[in-house]
């Protein structure tokens, strides 16, 4: 029988376009960038189960997962709340892939690979927070929400996972947005026009941040 | 309007679905028709403090028992309906 294989695209595959976008002149106010070739997995505990799904994701990952909205990072991951009793796995290289991870909470959670489910959409520079105040209602200022916050919201009417990672280098900060990939070419529009006025730059990257 | 969600904190509006009234209760098998009759289809039209089911959709997804004036829009608590978040409620 014929192997069967399949190939994994970005859903911005068409959409994104490496480069410069929107006013020129100045130095681009708004970096965006397409995280390709992560691995997801939505843990969710069982129920009657969520104490002991804390405590197997203490095991595996030597922290504990997040019980409110806040991301944490680990050595090789980084773990999103979602909502009551649940959190999202994120990370590359198939540290944390589908089967081990079924492994450590056979006893406790229900799990689901959103891998090639979602995309992964990376906001920074200096009017990052004046794209995302066109599209959320979240208040996003430093002492609202400081590094390692998360949220799970709506984004121009689209479900998203909106967390703030490590700030960039020039410590400029960092919004993390995890899109379902049917609604991710449309979320990418929007975000562009929102972000024309202040200069784009563009591109994509396997590297989480 | 905002409702803060326990789960998520204080959000707008058009992150919530409203189901309706919390109170009616499902009747036991073997009720009367006019049972029901009154838990699908009958419901009151509360001017006043109400006990209502709302879903934060947009968010969380979790399921909220909210108790609400239908006067003036005020609530004046929120919390996880049974089943949702199985720490919080103990389920
Ligand atoms: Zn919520």
């Amino acid at each position: 029988m014929a192997e069967f294989s399949w190939i994994a695209r970005s859903p911005l595959e068409h959409a994104l376009v490496v480069g410069a976008c929107g006013a020129r002149g100045t130095a681009a106010g708004v970096s965006l960038t397409e995280i390709r070739n992560f691995d997801l997995i939505q843990v969710m505990a069982r129920r009657g189960k969520a104490a002991e799904l804390a405590k197997a994701a203490e095991t595996r990952f030597g922290v504990a997962a997040p019980g409110t909205p806040k991301a944490v990072r680990v050595a090789d991951a980084t773990l999103i709340w979602s909502g009551p009793d649940q959190f999202l796995v994120l990370c590359n290289g198939g540290k944390h892939a589908i089967e081990p991870l079924s492994q450590a909470f056979a006893q406790s959670g229900s799990l689901s690979d959103q891998s090639d489910a979602r995309a992964l959409i990376s906001v920074s520079g200096e009017k990052a927070r004046a794209i995302l105040a066109k599209l959320s209602s979240l208040d996003l200022h430093p002492a609202a929400f400081p590094a390692g916050t998360a949220a799970a919201t709506s984004v121009d009417h689209t479900s998203v996972n909106l967390w703030r990672g490590n700030d960039r280098p020039d410590g400029q900060a960092v919004f993390n947005l995890l899109v379902f990939a049917t609604f991710a070419e449309s979320l990418w529009h929007t975000m562009l026009d929102a972000a024309a006025e202040y200069g784009v730059d563009i591109r994509h990257s396997e590297e989480l941040g | 309007m905002r409702i803060v969600c326990p789960f998520c904190g204080e959000r707008e509006l058009g992150e919530f679905t409203y189901l309706g009234d919390a109170k009616p209760a499902r009747p036991a098998a073997g009720a009367t028709e006019n049972e029901v009759f009154d838990y699908v289809y009958l419901r009151d039209n509360v001017a006043g403090p109400m006990s209502e089911f709302w879903y934060h959709g947009g968010g969380c997804r979790a399921w909220l028992k909210i108790a609400r004036n239908t006067l003036t829009h005020e609530i004046s608590s929120v919390e996880p309906a049974a089943g949702v978040g199985a720490r919080q409620v103990g389920a």
